[in-house]
């Protein structure tokens, strides 16, 4: 082979390997939202689209910022990785501080690289392992009292009060607490309710939610990878809401096919169990939409088989066109990547009246995608118990307008007894509250 | 002129102990493809991308080696043979650096582009190794230079 001809073999290997890297986005999230979000074709990649913003946490006095009509206060600072909110009946806020347990084996190299790029996000700092409860000290403004609730946790998320029992979804088990209201320290040892699905953990986080009498618990649980790349048999209860009998511990799975149920709730109106999940990674920087849906008892919603209904995945082996022609669509897209972790139905709260009846959810953000996409709490209207319209952006802020920095990062949401709209800021270690903004104020 | 052939009889040594190992990584990586592209089992596919991976770090040095000899320490002795070895082994470098990446996908995106990359790898460098085996004077010279 002469030199010219190398050359030229050279000269296109490396534009096809560029052509590979490229692929930028080309809906914004809110393009993408609703019952029917545009889907471009799934791609391959020979690297996947990455955009990172660099740690860098909130300077003194700087916050979020929020929309028209909004006011946001910091209301704790210096927690360890908060993911997690949940108001007591007695106003006091639990925190909970977690992260994954980093147990999930290295087995390929890819994982070697893509942890150390995402990492650099602040996303990845260790989580307290405990629960922090915070107490509003009268009208003091400010930040609120701390008291170290309970320790020694095992990569928590998911925690619900039924009468006086707490239950707290560690990523391997459920266990409970006896609570008496008032206490800010419970020393009381756990006691295991129910284990949970916990090997590998890829995706670790163990959402909780009681239905309106108490007497179910529903667990949100995540796939054990992006696309079953580490094969099926590690999907076994994986991907699915289990509902957990209070009574006796019991537990089925109530749906399936849901990747990743970050957060469920009881739709207030109907009292439907609602759930935010994310979806599927590296077939392209518009695919493939997050969402926000009811979920029926036995319904079976596509992962890892399809998406958006009948949409298949080729990366699955073997094919189950039996369970893709099943697939149920999601109610409501939230757009591309932007990783919702928190949501909350509120019918009303100490916001403008524009955000009452719906639901908030908070967006986390994005890697796999360029521009970024998320980073932001939003509002989803709901209309006789259905979500409509786009997402309306409540909170954003959490990146610096070149990207290229991050502050914050929002996860869990509660509203506190006042109605304030609470945030957890796992990036930025603090917990942000956002009510309306006194008349007068710009 | 001693210090010169002592460095030569160095990289031949090394040469000669790190050149075969791609070979056979790269060749049990298509064996661990054809598996996997058969089977869907994934141990396959995530041993087939470390195979690739590894093979294309053992190959660093011996390329380099051989890049050197070819071109420059031994470029008068270098007969047709070793340059076409040399291009060979190349071409089987860039397809083994594009199949690393293809092998990063998930589940079974990698298949079928990932079988015919490492078929591509393969088919060099065994035509490489099979251009130096039929020109045994030049390989002999090669080594005694």
């Amino acid at each position: 082979m002469n030199k010219a001809t190398l050359r030229g073999v050279l000269a296109l290997a490396f534009v096809a390997l560029l052509g590979g890297c490229s692929g930028k986005a080309s809906y914004q999230p809110a393009q993408q939202s609703g019952d029917a979000p545009p889907l471009p074709a799934a791609r391959n990649f020979l690297v996947p689209p990455m955009q990172v913003p660099r740690y860098a946490g909130w300077k003194p006095g700087q916050t979020p910022t929020v929309a028209p009509g909004l006011k946001i206060e910091k209301i704790a600072s210096g927690l360890k990785h908060p993911r997690q909110l949940y108001t007591l009946p007695n106003g006091d806020v639990l925190v909970v501080e977690s992260n994954g347990p980093g147990a999930e084996p290295v087995t390929t190299p890819k994982q070697l690289i893509a942890n150390k790029i995402k990492n650099l996000s602040g996303k990845g700092a260790k989580g307290g392992n405990r629960i922090t409860l915070l107490r509003h000290n009268g009208n003091a403004a400010g930040e609120w009292e701390k008291h170290v609730f309970v320790e020694h946790l095992h990569s928590p998320f998911g925690v619900q009060l039924i009468g006086d029992t707490l239950y707290v979804a560690n990523t391997d088990a459920i266990v409970k607490f006896p609570y008496v209201t008032g206490e800010t320290r419970i020393t009381t040892p756990a006691v295991e309710f129910t284990d949970l699905p916990a090997t590998i953990n890829h995706h670790w986080t163990k959402a909780l939610a009681a239905s309106p009498d108490g007497s179910k618990l529903y667990v949100g649980v995540g796939s054990n990878s992006n696309i079953t790349e580490n094969g099926l048999e590690q999907e076994y209860r994986r991907a699915v809401v289990l509902e957990v009998e209070v009574a006796s511990a019991g537990s089925r799975i109530y749906a399936s096919g849901i990747r990743n149920p970050t957060g469920l709730q009881f739709e207030p109106h109907t009292g439907k169990l609602w759930a935010i999940a994310n979806e599927r990674d590296e077939i392209g920087a518009d695919l493939v939409p997050d969402y926000l849906t009811s979920v029926q008892p036995g319904g079976f919603y596509g992962w890892p088989y399809s998406y958006f209904g009948q949409h298949v995945d080729r990366r699955v082996m073997p094919q189950r066109p039996d369970l893709v022609a099943k697939a149920i669509k999601p109610d409501y897209a939230l757009g591309s990547h932007v990783a919702a972790l928190g949501l909350l139905f509120s019918d009303s709260n100490a916001l403008p009246a524009k955000y009452h009846n719906g639901a908030f959810v908070s967006e986390h953000g994005s890697w796999d995608r360029s521009p970024l996409s998320g980073y932001a709490v939003v509002h989803v209207a709901f209309v006789e118990g259905k979500p409509v319209g786009t997402p309306e952006p409540v909170v954003a802020g959490f990146h610096s307008d070149d990207e290229s920095q991050l502050y914050g990062a929002p996860v869990g949401l509660a509203q506190d007894k006042d109605g304030a709209l609470l945030i957890a800021d796992d990036v930025g270690d603090a917990v942000w509250r956002v009510t309306a903004a006194p008349p007068g104020t710009p | 002129m001693n210090t010169a052939s002592h460095r030569s009889v160095l990289a031949n040594a090394i040469f000669g102990l790190l050149n075969p190992l791609p070979f056979g990584f790269f060749a049990a990586a298509l064996i661990f493809d054809i598996l996997y592209a058969r089977t869907a089992v994934v141990m396959w596919n995530k041993g087939a991308a470390w195979l690739i991976v590894f093979g294309l770090l053992l190959a660093v040095i011996p390329r380099f080696v051989n890049l050197a000899q070819v071109w420059i320490t031994s470029r008068r002795l270098a007969r047709p043979a070793d340059r076409l070895d040399f291009w060979l082994n190349l071409l089987a470098i860039v397809a083994a650096i594009f199949n690393a990446f293809v092998h990063s996908r998930d589940a079974y995106a990698v298949v079928p582009t990932g079988v015919w990359l490492s078929v591509c790898t393969v088919i060099l460098l065994s035509a490489g190794h099979v251009v130096m085996a039929v020109q045994p004077s030049a390989a002999k010279e090669f080594s005694h230079e």
